[in-house]
This record gives C-alpha cells, sequence and structure tokens, in this order.
C-alpha cells in the first residue's frame, strides 16, 4: 500500500511537462544512439550527462533522461540488428541470428514491430518488478555497514569475472585500473596528494565525466576508423508491417519466460544485458528443439533476447539504487551522474530522495509506453538514420564529446586527458580487456576505499571486522563461488575435450 | 604477443607507482589504515594480474596492419590539434577544421567535409551555447564581438 502511495507520487514527478519532454526526447536519441553501430547505451549516457549537467536540469529530470537514453538504446539496437545483421548494440548481437534472416526472408516489418512489443513486455515486467523488489531490498540495505559495503563491491567485481566468463584475469584487472584511476587526486580522509604529479588540474582527481567520454567515445570514434562504411544499405521493410494475433500467441511464453530470467540476470551485480541475451536465446533454443527455426529466422528467436534486454536493463537499476552498486556498466554511468548532483546512491535514497527515486521508476512505465508508441510506427525514418555516413556522424560525435568536456571546467588540460584516456581505453580494447569493468571499477573505488576505512577505524585496525557478520560471511561465500565459476568451466571444458578425445581414439 | 608486452609494461608501471605511493604519509593518523596502503594493495593485485598474463596471455590477438595504425596515428594527432586549438582558435574555427580533417579520415570527399565542417562549426556553436547555455570559447572571434 505504501509503495503504491509512492509510485502515484512518483507518476506526480514523472508527468511534469518538462520531464515528460525529456523523456520523449531521451526515448529519440537514445532509439538512434542505440541504432548506430558500435554506439551502445554506454556512449549514449556519456554523451548526455556533461550536458544534462551543464544545463542545470534537476537530478530527477536528469535521472529521467539518462534512464530514458538506457531503455532507448535497447530498442534501438534491434532496428540494426534486423535490418543490417550489425548489432547496434553488444546486447543485440543474438537478434541478429533471427532478425536478419527474417528480413531478408521479408519479414522485416513482423520482426521489427514483435521485437518492440518484446521490449515492451520485457521492460514493463521488470518495472513491475523494481516496484515490487526495490523498497524490500532498501529495507534490508539499511543494516549494512561498511565492511559490508566494502565485501558487496568485493562481490559486484568477482562476479564481473565470474560472469563475463572467457577472460576473468583480464576483466579483473580492468576492474583494478578503475579502481587505480579512483585513488588520483587528494585524500579524502587525510589531505594527502595521491599520483597527481604536482599537476593542480588533477588535485581533485580525475573527473568521472572526463573518465566515461575518453574510455567511451574517444575510443570509440578510433575503433570506428577500422571499417570506415559510408553508410549501408539496409534490407527495405516491406509485407505487412505489424504481427498478427497467431504470432503474438506463439512468442508469448518466450517474451514472458525471458523477460523473468532477464530481470534476474540483470539484478546480479555485473552481469548485464549482453549475457542476458545470450542465455535466454540459447535456452529457447533448447526448449524448441528440433521444432525451431533458430538461425534461419525464428520469430521465438528475436523475442527472447530483446524481452531479455530490455528486462535486464530495468533489472540493473535495482542495485544501483538499493545499494549504490551498479548492475551494469551503464549504471555505472548513471551513479556517476548521481554522484555529481551531491547524491550517494543507496538505501537512504528511497528515504531522503523519494521524488528522485520513484519519479525514475514512473518514469520508466511513460518512457516504456513512449518507446513503444514511437518504436512501431517511426521505424522508418529510423532506419534512414543508418545511411548516415561516417564523415558525418564520427566528426560529430567528437564535437559533441569535446563540448561536454569542456564544460566540465573549461580547460584544456581535461580534452588532453580525455583524449590520453581515450587512446589507453583503446589500447585495452584492442587487447580484448573489457571497458565496462573499468568504469565499475572507476564509480567503485572512492566508496570501496571510504567504506574500507571506515571499518577499520570502527574496528580500530582489526581486520576482522570484514568477516565479522553473518551477512559479509556470505557475500565471501558468493564472491568464492564467483571466483571458482571461471575455473570450474575450464575444467569441464577440459573434461569434456578428454572424453571427445577418448572417444575419438576408440 | 601484445597482451604480454602490454602486461609487461604494466607491471613495471606498478612497480614505479609503487616507489611513488610509499611515500603517501600522512602527518598525522587520522584512521587506522591511512593514505597509503589501499593504493598499494591495489597495486600489488594489478601486479599479480600483470603477471599472471604475461605467462597466460589467452588466445592470440590480431595485429594491426601498418595502415591501420597509421590512421589511427593520424586520428589522435588531429583529437590532440583540435584540443589544444580549442581555446586559442576558439569553438567555430576550431570545430570547422577539425570537423573537415575528420571527415577526410573517414573517407569523405573534400567539397562535402568542407560544407559539412563549417556547417558543425556555426551550427554546432548556436546550440551549445545560445540554446542550451554552455559556454565555449570564441577564440579569435572574440576581438570581432567585442568592438
Amino acid at each position: 500500500m505504501e509503495t503504491l502511495h509512492f509510485l502515484m507520487q512518483g507518476f506526480d514527478v514523472a508527468t511534469r511537462p518538462t520531464n515528460l519532454l525529456v523523456a520523449l526526447f531521451g526515448a529519440f536519441v537514445g532509439t538512434i544512439v542505440g541504432l548506430l553501430p558500435g554506439l551502445g547505451p554506454i556512449n549514449g549516457v556519456a554523451l548526455l550527462l556533461p550536458l544534462a549537467f551543464a544545463l542545470g536540469l534537476p537530478p530527477e529530470t536528469a535521472l529521467i533522461l539518462l534512464a530514458a537514453v538506457y531503455l532507448g538504446c535497447e530498442y534501438g539496437g534491434r532496428i540494426s540488428a534486423i535490418l543490417l545483421n550489425v548489432p547496434g548494440d553488444a546486447a543485440a548481437v543474438m537478434t541478429t541470428l533471427d532478425g536478419y534472416p527474417l528480413a531478408r526472408q521479408g519479414k522485416a516489418g513482423i520482426a521489427l514491430s514483435l521485437s518492440a512489443v518484446s521490449s515492451f513486455t520485457g521492460s514493463m515486467i521488470a518495472t513491475c518488478g523494481v516496484v515490487l523488489f526495490a523498497p524490500i531490498l532498501a529495507k534490508w540495505a539499511v543494516a549494512f555497514g561498511p565492511a559490508e559495503y566494502f565485501v558487496l563491491m568485493i562481490f559486484a567485481i568477482a562476479c564481473l569475472g565470474g560472469m563475463v566468463g572467457d577472460k576473468p584475469v583480464k576483466t579483473l584487472l580492468s576492474a583494478l585500473i578503475g579502481l587505480a584511476l579512483a585513488t588520483v587526486g587528494v585524500d579524502s580522509t587525510t589531505g594527502v596528494y595521491r599520483f597527481t604529479f604536482d599537476s593542480v588540474s588533477l588535485s581533485d582527481g580525475i573527473q568521472f565525466v572526463i573518465v566515461v567520454i575518453g574510455f567511451f567515445s574517444v575510443s570509440e570514434i578510433l575503433l570506428m576508423l577500422e571499417n570506415t562504411h559510408n553508410g549501408q544499405k539496409a534490407v527495405k521493410a516491406s509485407g505487412r508491417v505489424l504481427f498478427n494475433f497467431k504470432e503474438y500467441c506463439f512468442t508469448f511464453w518466450t517474451m514472458i519466460r525471458s523477460s523473468v530470467a532477464g530481470f534476474i540476470i540483470g539484478v546480479l551485480p555485473g552481469a548485464g544485458a549482453t549475457i542476458a541475451s545470450a542465455m535466454t536465446y540459447m535456452t529457447e533454443k533448447r526448449l524448441a528443439g528440433d521444432s525451431g527455426k533458430f538461425g534461419d529466422g525464428d520469430l521465438r528467436g528475436v523475442a527472447a533476447p530483446e524481452s531479455a534486454n530490455n528486462a535486464s536493463a530495468c533489472g540493473s537499476l535495482i542495485p544501483m539504487l538499493t545499494l549504490g552498486v551498479p548492475g551494469s556498466g551503464t549504471t555505472a554511468v548513471m551513479i556517476g551522474a548521481l554522484t555529481l548532483y551531491n547524491i550517494t546512491p543507496g538505501p537512504l535514497l528511497f528515504e531522503q530522495q523519494p521524488d528522485v527515486v520513484w519519479g525514475l521508476i514512473a518514469s520508466l512505465f511513460i518512457g516504456n509506453i513512449i518507446l513503444l508508441v514511437m518504436n512501431i510506427p517511426l521505424v522508418g525514418l529510423f532506419s534512414r538514420m543508418l545511411s548516415v555516413p561516417n564523415w558525418v556522424l564520427v566528426p560529430a560525435i567528437t564535437v559533441i564529446s569535446m563540448v561536454g568536456v569542456y564544460a566540465v571546467h573549461s580547460t584544456t588540460f581535461d580534452l588532453v586527458l580525455m583524449i590520453a584516456l581515450g587512446v589507453f581505453g583503446y589500447i585495452l580494447r584492442k587487447l580484448d580487456f573489457p571497458l565496462s569493468a573499468v568504469i565499475l571499477g572507476f564509480v567503485l573505488g572512492e566508496m570501496m576505499e571510504d567504506n574500507l576505512r571506515r571499518a577499520l577505524s570502527i574496528s580500530a585496525g582489526d581486520l576482522g571486522i570484514l568477516w565479522g557478520s553473518p551477512i559479509t560471511l556470505v557475500l565471501w561465500a558468493l564472491v568464492a563461488l564467483m571466483l571458482a565459476l571461471p575455473g570450474i568451466r575450464w575444467m569441464r571444458r577440459r573434461k569434456q575435450v578428454k572424453a571427445q578425445a577418448d572417444a575419438s581414439a576408440a | 604477443m601484445y597482451v604480454r608486452l602490454f602486461a609487461a609494461i604494466w607491471l613495471l608501471l606498478c612497480a614505479f607507482l609503487a616507489v611513488i605511493a610509499w611515500g603517501f604519509q600522512a602527518p598525522f593518523a587520522y584512521d587506522p589504515v591511512g593514505p597509503r596502503a589501499y593504493p598499494l594493495l591495489l597495486l600489488v593485485l594489478m601486479a599479480a594480474g600483470a603477471a599472471w598474463l604475461i605467462f597466460k596471455p589467452g588466445p592470440h590477438t590480431e595485429a594491426l596492419s601498418r595502415q591501420a595504425l597509421q590512421r589511427a596515428g593520424l586520428c589522435i594527432l588531429t583529437l590532440l590539434a583540435y584540443a589544444l586549438l580549442f581555446e586559442p582558435l576558439g569553438f567555430v574555427l576550431s570545430t570547422a577544421l577539425a570537423t573537415f580533417v575528420l571527415g577526410l579520415l573517414f573517407t569523405g570527399r573534400v567539397l562535402p567535409c568542407l560544407i559539412s565542417g563549417a556547417l558543425m562549426g556555426v551550427l554546432l556553436y548556436a546550440l551549445f551555447d545560445y540554446a542550451l547555455d554552455v559556454p565555449l570559447p570564441l577564440g579569435v572571434f572574440e576581438a570581432l564581438v567585442e568592438s
């Protein structure tokens, strides 16, 4: 009942004219950013964040904007996946597998409209999940002290290493690089300057906006250099524009199953939309068995990943809002956005800033409806965006990045630092280090050190406090499990290979 | 190979930073941990990760072709020049120039790039400075505006 009251209050905030306008704008921009190959939700959020800040938007409006962009990207990624066979963002990789064959068969309209409805279903189910579970989790989380927080953050990072799978060491090293970048600047407890190399510009640390834009926009520009195409020919969306009732029923349970699974995966810190869409696609393929045409254009193969990636995008807001620990790279950026406004996300947010939290949740519902309404008739317009050539697109991204960074401090130093970080990010990407882990580490860095030091101050230096309470013990067990996962997978694979070798030898 | 090289450089960097970090000492002990322990802990963990990658670099990463490297280098130089000229030349001029050069790098033709450069310089300035209220440097146009 109380939740319902707060939700109504949230709708009050979200339906203010400026907030509605901002949600509309964010949804539109998000869809475009999402469908442009190479640009994903992190880029969209990173490009708009400094603008939102420079414009002096109030925190709830800024957050609504970023959330609308985030959701919009998850909607947009599927358009280029279906029409071009190029995923618009990483989470849409699975959508290409069946979406493109469908488009080739002249069913592009059906695939696009059905995937829009899948995205809508996914987000809606997950947003309801947020409404139900976030307040409960926030109540629990109040019991968390600094020691528990510290271990929780270790768990978030371990999750990243355990779930991303094939390169745990690189992932963990990336997260450590992020954590280390966060130590630059003056130490808040003692006032000692760390790693500033006597530079005034570094004394209050590396600005969050500079890190995000450097790592994601500048490195993306360098990456785009490798595939310079001059606009791409999309498959013409022909035939029926809308799916029929039979096709909807055919995919109904797929959508529901994948949405729930996507939501759960999204709630886990570290595991994002990409993993959710891959896992649900595989599950649906297995469930369908021989009756499915997965890979040659099965509608379920479009519905599953699309509902899952939207559901996990919404689900990842739960750890962000209740614990202050990001569930994905994009929510990490949003936490950074909140800290720019001097708002620390965490369990107290629900009590201290109900307008921000519930406004955001209500705006998810509204943004979703806007996106569904926008996406079905405007698909033609959006797909025309795909023919914007890179020689216009890349300079535009560059200029917006520069302005975004310049708006923070108005110094040339920041611009150069951004480019340096971008080049570093480019090298990391070429070497297959996941950048979202770096950003996660960077956001967690300061909180992690603060909580560790606070915990040890409470216990007067006794390390025992870090495993003294039941909560910490459970979290440590989970950390151990996550760190063991890649090892277990590796052993299993080796056994399989060995069994195969034995079979072929016999 | 490249991963190994990177890991080796990173290991050296960690050692170098550890030497610096050793010097972080607070004049008074405010808390039992102090400013030194946490960065050192991170550096040790990073060094361990880097050492692991030297021995087990994982799957082979593709090498960049000479041409791709050249283009990446040119792109970085353009971006740096843009950043350094941003204030002295002002937003409009530096943006027009950078847009033009980047457009060429991304295989645009000369005339369209010139047009897009000029348009972007002027239009984005108007958008950001007037519509969105983000202050941008005028640079060489400053004298014009003042007179």
